[in-house]
């Protein structure tokens, strides 16, 4: 370990941040149930920290030599893409949003953002451990 | 992009919906009203709503896209009803017209009370929303414990 901290934290730290965003979106979305004309937003963003973690389609970045240099990894080096419906569903005059789906969206973000609190919170007590068992 | 802008969206939306049912019981209250301060029937009233930019043209300017499309509502305003009264004859009412008509409001109850439901649950969504907004936050803070 060269570091104290390894980069999954960073990792960790920017997702929670791009969940924060989405249920920012969200909370637009649901805010303008009965707004007529409004486009619903969202935010992906999984695709794209996959691709920046070069664990996508293709697999993992193979390194064919020992001498090959690892390919760092930089969580700011990618960022989520904030999509626009291109028209508003528009049915009886108001009725922009799909709410089911935006309240899905919501409890889906919530749990995953409580489960990576979680992942740091683990991450540190482990962290604890090790210096006060080291320091026996 | 913070917590506070994701609350600042959230109470938007509760007071678009309060504003909402504020006019539903306005209607209901008014259904069998003749005289108004604008003279003649009571009009069935709507509200108009319209999404706003949360952050200011300047904060906006300074951020980036997704800060510059997030949207909380407002209500644009109370339109008047423009549609017909309804015609009940009833001579002894005290304003009855010559040939003993009295005009009412045309409200629909029915109307009124989807309405009604329609704002209600929408209240109830933006309190979810809040309610999920402040889970992460108290989870945000358990990270330093």
């Amino acid at each position: 370990m060269k570091e104290m901290f390894g980069t999954h934290i960073n990792v960790t730290a920017k997702v929670l941040d791009l969940r924060l965003e989405r249920q920012n979106l969200v909370m637009g979305n649901i805010a303008n149930a009965n707004t007529p004309e409004y486009k619903p937003r969202k935010l992906e963003f999984e695709d794209q920290l996959q691709t920046a973690l070069a664990l996508n389609m293709k697999g993992k970045l193979t390194k064919t030599d020992k001498m090959h240099m690892p390919a760092a990894f930089d969580p700011n080096g990618f960022q989520g893409d904030e999509l626009k419906e291109f028209k508003p569903r528009y049915v009886y005059g108001e009725d922009s949003v799909d709410m089911e789906k935006e309240v899905a969206a919501m409890a889906k973000n919530n749990l995953m953002y409580n489960a990576l609190t979680s992942v740091i919170k683990k991450n540190f007590t482990g962290l604890e451990k090790i210096i006060s068992e080291g320091a026996k | 992009m913070d917590f506070m802008s994701a609350l600042d969206i959230g109470s938007s939306g509760l007071k678009a919906q309060r504003s909402h049912l504020n006019v539903i019981s306005m209607n209901l209250a008014n259904i069998r009203t003749t005289r108004t301060m604008e003279g003649g029937p009571y009009r069935r009233k709507s509200v108009s709503f319209e999404s706003s930019p949360v952050y200011s043209p300047f904060d906006k300017a300074m951020q980036d896209a997704s800060n510059r499309d997030l949207h909380g509502v407002r209500v644009n305003g109370v339109t008047v009803d423009q549609r017909p009264f309804k015609e009940v004859f009833d001579p002894n009412h005290p304003d009855a017209n010559d040939q003993g008509y009295v005009y009412y409001p045309d409200i629909n109850v029915v109307e009124e009370m989807t309405n009604m439901m329609t704002a209600m649950r929408g209240y109830e969504a933006n309190v979810q929303t809040i309610q999920t907004v402040k889970n992460m936050f108290n989870k945000a803070l358990t990270i330093g414990q």
